[in-house]
């Protein structure tokens, strides 16, 4: 198994590298709408010397640690591989005696992320000379304890991605459902403004969702601002979204690949 | 009129296009209306964190919303499937039968594709303009709205001038599909006035890809923050990058030499 991971590995490897034009475009989409929240908070802090609390280097650290995890924590699945499955191109690989997505299409999204990397830390490093953020609150433990959370929060997210992309065994509109649960995230991971700052309700109701573990949380361990309850409700609530990420998901893959005809077939 | 004519039967076939996916619609519809209310509670929540956004009320920002959508709406009809169409026209050789037409190639290329369902953002977007300058009531003028109207044409023409421009490139570089990506990140930075953003970020909106004159500027026409000079300096500036555009569209094509010679 450690084999055919380590060949995938180097073919997907080399195929998300011939595209670095692309990936540069891509990450300087991807980083303008955190800047513009970032923006918009600090200048609500200056104005009113804090907001609820949070001074305005407290928002730059949070959006500055944002890039970060919402980097690690988010997946491409969708774009690739729901063509597969219009176009008829997934039929060669399910005849090989692996999962296609929590293989093939698994490594293909790592090694993008990796190279992602490469090309966000020279940007981040500017961003950080331009904005200056204060790290005092951040501490090796924090990091520490945000690592778990982080490879959670990926798992939770690539089930649930893999779950909606698995939909395109049946409708053609995958990207339009897609859009409805980036929503959710944006809501309830805490991208547009930290959690704390939403009406109660929003909050609450997060706490039992498991978007706040792709960004939010881990943030916040990062911070050092969670209690260890909080941080024991947050893990428990991440356990029991990986459980139900992974019943759902492979529920509805059997199900999806028992309905796939490929084109033409 | 030659010119509506040929509009409205470009937007006739455009529409019967798109009856043929009315299951689109109502996805569209319902998208839409999501990231209305995904939009108005992020307003929301700022504004009860703070009086003012940047020195801008709530009226304002939701003016400025309604802007926003406007010119996002033309991304989205307009902008991405021309564009669309255009790079594979340059790759495939079928921009061979658009220049034969007896029509201008920059008007054909630029409005042969309309996205109809996405037109559905517009009255969205007059309705937040209308409540957006009510709300901001005492400092609005019949002559401000005036300029409010005219400032906000003017964006719409800038942003197309340089969207022109983006394309042209590809006839220098074949393969350029990312004309417009750079156009549409930056796009989300109109939401806000740019006077919350870092100077070196306002220099970008303002002056490289000047997503701020389509945006911030017709909300202050509507707010009187420009003198009368200003407001003509702007027609001039949109006046003039359309005629550069289309300067630098007619010597791109010159650079076309269809796809297998």
């Amino acid at each position: 198994m450690l084999l055919i991971f380590k060949r995938l590995w180097q073919v997907n490897w080399a195929e998300q590298w011939q595209y670095r034009a692309n990936l540069f475009m891509y990450i300087f989409y991807w980083l303008v709408s955190p800047i513009i929240y970032l923006a918009v908070w600090t200048s609500i802090a200056n104005a009113n010397g804090s907001v609820s609390g949070l001074t305005a280097n407290d928002f730059i650290t949070y959006y500055m640690i944002l890039l970060i995890c919402d980097q690690l924590t988010s997946n491409i699945i969708l774009h690739l591989f729901a063509y597969k499955v219009q176009d008829g191109t997934l039929s060669s690989e399910l005849i090989r005696p692996i999962h296609p997505m929590l293989t093939n299409t698994l490594t293909n999204d790592i090694a993008f992320k990796t190279l992602n990397m490469i090309f966000l830390t020279p940007i981040w490093i500017v961003l950080a000379l331009l904005f200056k953020p204060d790290f005092a609150s951040v501490s090796i433990n924090g990091i520490l304890l945000a690592i778990p959370a982080l490879l959670l929060g990926y798992a939770i997210n690539f089930l649930l991605s893999g779950t909606i992309t698995s939909l395109a065994f049946w409708t053609t509109r995958v990207f339009s459902i897609h859009e409805f649960y980036y929503a959710m995230i944006l809501l309830f991971a805490g991208q547009f403004v930290p959690l704390k700052l939403m009406p109660e309700l929003i909050q609450n109701i997060a706490k039992f969702l498991p978007f706040q573990l792709f960004m939010y949380l881990p943030i916040q361990m990062i911070q050092g601002n969670l209690s260890s309850t909080e941080i024991m409700q947050g893990y428990t609530a991440g356990a029991a979204w990986f459980v139900v990420a992974l019943v759902l998901f492979r529920w509805v893959w059997r199900a999806g690949v028992k309905r796939y005809s490929a084109v033409g077939a | 009129m030659y010119f509506f004519k040929l509009i409205s039967t470009l937007f006739k076939v455009n529409v019967q296009m798109a009856v043929a996916y009315r299951t689109d619609a109502v996805v569209n519809i319902m998208l839409n209306l999501m990231w209305l209310g995904w939009e108005l509670l992020g307003l929301s929540i700022i504004f009860s964190n703070t009086q003012t956004l940047g020195g801008w009320g709530f009226g304002e920002l939701l003016a400025l919303l309604g802007i926003f959508k406007i010119v996002h709406t033309m991304m989205m009809t307009l902008v991405w499937p021309n564009t669309e169409k255009f790079n594979l026209a340059i790759r495939d050789g079928s921009m061979d039968y658009t220049i034969l037409q007896p029509v201008s190639s920059m008007f054909l290329v630029t409005f042969s594709r309309l996205n109809i369902w996405r037109l559905w953002d517009l009255p969205v977007a007059a309705i937040l303009i209308i409540i957006g300058i009510n709300r901001a009531g005492d400092v609005t003028t019949p002559l401000s709205i005036l300029y409010f109207f005219l400032l906000t044409a003017c964006g719409a023409v800038v942003i197309y001038s340089l969207w022109i421009v983006m394309i042209a490139f590809t006839f220098y570089f074949t393969k350029f599909d990312n004309n417009v990506t750079l156009l549409q990140a930056l796009l989300d930075a109109g939401r806000y006035p740019v006077s919350v953003y870092p100077p070196w970020l306002q220099v970008i909106v303002t002056f490289i890809i000047p997503i701020a004159i389509a945006t911030t500027i017709p909300v202050r026409g509507l707010r009187q923050d420009l003198s009368h000079a200003q407001v003509f300096m702007f027609i001039g500036i949109a006046i003039a990058s359309f005629i550069v555009a289309s300067q630098i569209w007619k010597a791109g094509l010159k650079k076309y030499s269809g796809a297998s010679s």
